[in-house]
């Protein structure tokens, strides 16, 4: 096994079996503590009912309240090739805020579905929140399977509703895998009632996944958190893709200007680079007027340097927005003041339903296409591209709306 | 047959969070126990079934004396059924030395002095109040099958496992989906009634403020624990 | 980057940040592994310095060490030190035997503390919590706005995405910021051994004994163990599960419990 981390959240409606498949994943791979189970069953048997899965991870979280060092807001468990984080990810419609805080650090989601139920509200608005933070490692669980008695059809009919609802969204799910997570089929372990079905386990596609690629291949963006003045000058900030070298022919965004990096620096080490995601420092060899927020690039491959933006957001706070009504826009280290030139589009996350075109109106938990004017240009990137320039929030005193920029407009 | 499902402890929160249907019933709610100064449960349960504030009196007993209490069948609203059958109600028909056990290992627990014996005291405790949960789940069962117009089954296990756990969710979560299970086996007028709920300090639990009801006859609104004695004779007998 | 150097970058990120947006900032210091772990942190995001105060909240009934260890490195560090007691409390003769520990604790800590606040004003504290400390901390976010009471509503918080923290404070609030908040406690243990941080001696074993968590003397009771060096900590942990906090915390809710049993008639 090797060192790697792969963060994943497990995302679905209410009862379609997160927590019995946690609490089944943990088991599976011998990660839960010593004596866990026994303690459960114990419990169970006590009152003369049967375990259930779903009540390890309350389980866990009543350890950790009683200070034993388990996180369920993250839980950790391995296969033979890696390390896995699941990310806790709240199934409530309340806790969306949560389910998005948490997806956002994810690099892989599986989403979970009731054989019996179907595709339901949370399952959509959760599968569109995962597409709109760009999760596209996606393994989709057809759960309960033992209820159905295993059966073919039955499995073939849901999946067929699920691709199809992913696709109108453009997800497309690496697998799509008939499970019970109560029984503990295809999670780990083949069964032979299902040997219609010819895929890999969840755990075997899950293995298949790769981590996030590091970011040191892209092109270089140094974001300016803010400079100091302690002994020199140094301008510091985070290596957010790329990597910068002492020497290297910078230019400095917006402005344009340009100049060489003089030293690289770290508190009391010897360094003459720093890959992506290093928080460190650069002195430069010509004293130019930096600020938080600008980017650092090599010459090349530019970022679009722009007023005008073109965006997916998500709204999460409970009063509306209304067009006319300004926002901080917040981007990395960039913060200025915008206005929403257009609503073109406004969409019900969980029916997927279109609201409105041209609209002039975006409610909580909306999605909307929208046209952003900033009040002094900014500097982006298309998501796709490199994420941590083509994401940002909007905000009032707090952050209502997450969003991923689809086009930056010159 | 009328049923009542008196549950120490059984705390409205717990009930809302896990969804226990068969014990929220068409009409629930909290009761207003704050005519009391404590939140006692033999000053409760005394209250409960002669229809007035009995504080006074079971207080002077003192803290010992006071749970040896056995009201008269004369004092209580039990009188005006012909043949009623009372489960281990404290007060009535406590069934005392099993109670008097939880309570000494109680005090054990917090008496002693290592984490590893108190661990194994918890556990002890835990089995005395679930092995006497099973035996009073039996009894109650039979009682439901037997010849009276009025059964009162009273369960302790969410006070008494509820005071060195209830910080232990899963556990609740066990005990208050079994409860749940008792009242969807009831077919017929029942009326689930608490002494008081209970708060959670870490892992423990003390008593909370309020006690609970719920019923499918009407809407009691925020009903005092004294009032029940009353409205429960006024139900009319059906079958 | 390794496991240990991904903590130390997003940690230096948000420390800078909180310098950043808030200027009457200070971090709190129990001297306790965590918060001397922040200060580390802190001295490299900023280059050696520590640019704003550490606030030390006193009860006075802390170990010798602490106090020692406090006035070393203070010194050595450059760090302005400003100590917090709730010195009312504390003529009145408050302390652990004098009644119950809650409420020792609530005057001499948590009063001490927002007594602290309120004098210097401070807008925003940086603390060393992590999130696998506690049940409740799983719902922490990195910046988390406590009102004057110091409650904190995590039934609605903004959502924390992308980092992109909550950088606006209103009238009373403060808010806590939590750089350390992704670590565990085998993270801290193994970063102190690399970077070879000073920490207070009582950590490690003496006579079979250490503390796991230091607080004030006559609340800690030390654990079993024979780790004299952070190496054999890192062992420790790695293969024990016992709670870190249970010694402090379990003593004072089973102190408070007792108190309400009796008066409930239970005992
Ligand atoms: N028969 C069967 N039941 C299952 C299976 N997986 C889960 N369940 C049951 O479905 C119910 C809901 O499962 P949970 O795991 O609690 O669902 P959840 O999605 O985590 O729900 P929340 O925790 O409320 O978000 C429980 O009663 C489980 O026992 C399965 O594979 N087969
Ligand atoms: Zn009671």
């Amino acid at each position: 096994m090797n060192n790697e981390n792969l963060k994943f959240v497990i995302v679905g409606h209410v009862d379609h079996g997160k927590s019995t498949l946690i609490g089944r994943l943990l088991y599976d791979t011998g990660s839960l503590p010593e004596g866990k189970i026994e303690e459960i069953k114990q419990i169970c048997e006590s009152l003369g009912r049967e375990i259930e899965f779903g009540y390890v991870m309350d389980h866990l979280e009543e350890e950790r309240d009683q200070g034993i060092t388990i996180d369920t807001a993250q839980t950790f468990f391995n296969t033979e090739k890696r390390n896995y984080v699941i990310i806790d990810a709240p199934g409530h419609v309340e806790f969306v805020k949560n389910m998005i805080s948490g997806a956002s650090q994810a690099e892989a989601a599986v989403l979970i579905v009731d054989v019996e139920e179907g595709v339901r509200e949370q399952t959509k608005r959760h599968a569109y929140i995962l597409g709109m933070l760009g999760l596209s490692q996606v393994i989709v669980v057809v759960n309960k399977m033992d209820l159905i008695n295993y059966d073919q059809k039955r499995f073939e009919s849901v999946k067929k509703d699920i691709l199809k609802f992913l696709l109108d969204i453009s997800i497309k799910p690496s697998y799509v895998i008939p499970i019970s997570a109560k029984k503990g089929d295809f999670i780990a372990n083949k069964i032979s009632k299902m040997n219609w079905y010819d895929g890999p386990t969840l755990l075997e596609a899950l293995d298949i996944f790769k981590t996030k690629e590091s970011a040191n291949y892209k092109p270089l963006r140094f974001v300016v958190q803010d400079i100091y003045n302690f002994d020199k000058r140094i301008i510091v900030g985070r290596v957010e893709s790329g990597v910068i070298k002492k020497g290297d022919k910078i230019k400095i965004l917006p402005s344009g200007e340009e100049t060489r990096v003089k030293s690289i620096e770290e508190y009391l080490k010897n360094v003459t680079e720093a890959e992506a995601g290093k928080s460190i420092g650069i002195t430069t060899e010509d004293k130019l007027f930096i600020d938080r927020g600008n980017v650092v690039i090599h010459n090349g491959d530019m970022p679009a340097v722009t007023d005008r933006i073109m965006a997916n957001v998500f709204w999460m706070d409970r009063t509306p927005f209304k067009i006319g009504e300004r926002l901080m826009f917040r981007c990395s280290t960039q913060e200025v003041s915008c206005e929403v030139e257009k609503i073109n589009r406004v969409i019900n996350s969980s029916t997927l339903e279109l609201i409105a075109e041209d609209a002039t109106e975006i409610k909580n938990r909306e999605v909307a296409n929208i046209v952003i004017r900033t009040d002094k240009p900014v500097v982006v990137e298309n998501f796709n591209k490199i994420e941590e320039l083509g994401r940002f929030v909007l905000g009032r005193e707090d952050t209502c709306a997450g969003g991923i920029i689809t086009e930056p407009e010159q | 047959m009328i049923v009542v499902l008196a549950i120490d402890a059984l705390e409205y929160t717990l009930v809302e969070e896990f969804n226990c249907k068969n014990l929220k019933q068409r009409f629930y709610g909290k009761t207003n126990i704050k005519e009391f100064s404590e939140p006692k449960t033999m000053v409760l349960w005394s209250s409960f079934m002669t229809g007035k504030n009995m504080e006074k009196e079971i207080v002077a007993r003192g803290d010992k004396e006071m749970w040896n209490t056995e009201l008269d069948m004369e004092d209580t609203f039990f009188r005006s059924f012909k043949n009623p059958k009372i489960i281990d109600l404290p007060g009535f028909s406590y069934i005392k030395e099993q109670h008097e056990q939880e309570r000494r290992m109680l005090k054990y627990y917090f008496d002693a002095q290592s984490e590893e014996e108190k661990k194994n005291i918890r556990t002890e405790y835990n089995n005395l109040a679930f092995l006497h949960h099973r035996r009073i789940k039996q009894e109650f069962s039979t009682a439901l099958q037997g010849d009276y117009d009025f059964v009162l089954g009273y369960f302790s296990v969410a006070d008494v496992i509820g005071h060195l756990n209830f910080g232990n969710g899963s556990m609740m979560k066990l005990i208050y989906r079994d409860l749940d299970e008792i009242a969807g086996t009831i077919n017929h007028t029942l009326i689930v009634l608490s002494d008081h709920g209970m708060e959670r300090v870490g892992i423990f639990g003390d008593h909370s403020n309020y006690g609970f009801w719920s019923t499918d006859l009407k809407d009691l609104g925020n009903p005092k624990i004294t009032d029940f004695a009353d409205m429960i004779k006024e139900i009319p007998e059906v079958n | 980057m390794d496991h240990l150097d991904k903590l130390e970058n997003q940690s230096i990120y948000i420390i800078r940040e909180a310098y950043k947006q808030f200027k009457d900032i200070a971090i709190l210091w129990s001297i306790g592994k965590d918060s001397t772990t922040l200060m580390w942190l802190v001295r490299k995001a900023f280059y050696g310095k520590v640019p704003f105060p550490a606030l030390h909240i006193d009860t006075s009934y802390k170990f010798n060490e602490i106090y020692e260890f406090r006035d070393e490195w203070a010194k050595k560090w450059g760090i302005k030190l400003v100590v917090g007691k709730n010195d009312q409390s504390l003529s009145s003769g408050m302390g652990p035997d004098q009644q119950d520990k809650l409420s020792c604790c609530g005057q001499l800590k948590t009063d001490a503390l927002k007594q602290t606040i309120d004098k210097y004003r401070y807008k925003a504290l940086l603390l060393g919590i992590r999130r696998d400390e506690h049940g409740i901390r799983a719902k922490e976010r990195v910046f988390s706005p406590r009102n004057k009471q110091f409650q904190w509503d995590y039934k609605d918080q903004p959502p924390e995405l992308w980092d992109q923290f909550k950088n606006k404070q209103q009238g009373e609030q403060h808010i806590r910021v939590h750089p350390l908040l992704h670590w565990t406690e085998l993270d801290i243990w193994m970063y102190i051994h690399r970077e070879n941080i000073p920490i207070v001696s009582l950590y490690f074993a003496r006579d079979g004994k250490r503390y796991r968590s230091i607080g004030c003397e006559p609340c800690c009771a030390p654990v079993d163990s024979n780790a004299d060096t952070v190496d054999k900590m890192v062992e420790e942990l790695k293969t024990t599960k016992v709670s870190e906090r249970s010694g402090r915390a379990q003593d004072k809710e089973r102190a408070y419990m007792m108190q309400k049993l009796r008066a409930l008639g239970y005992m």
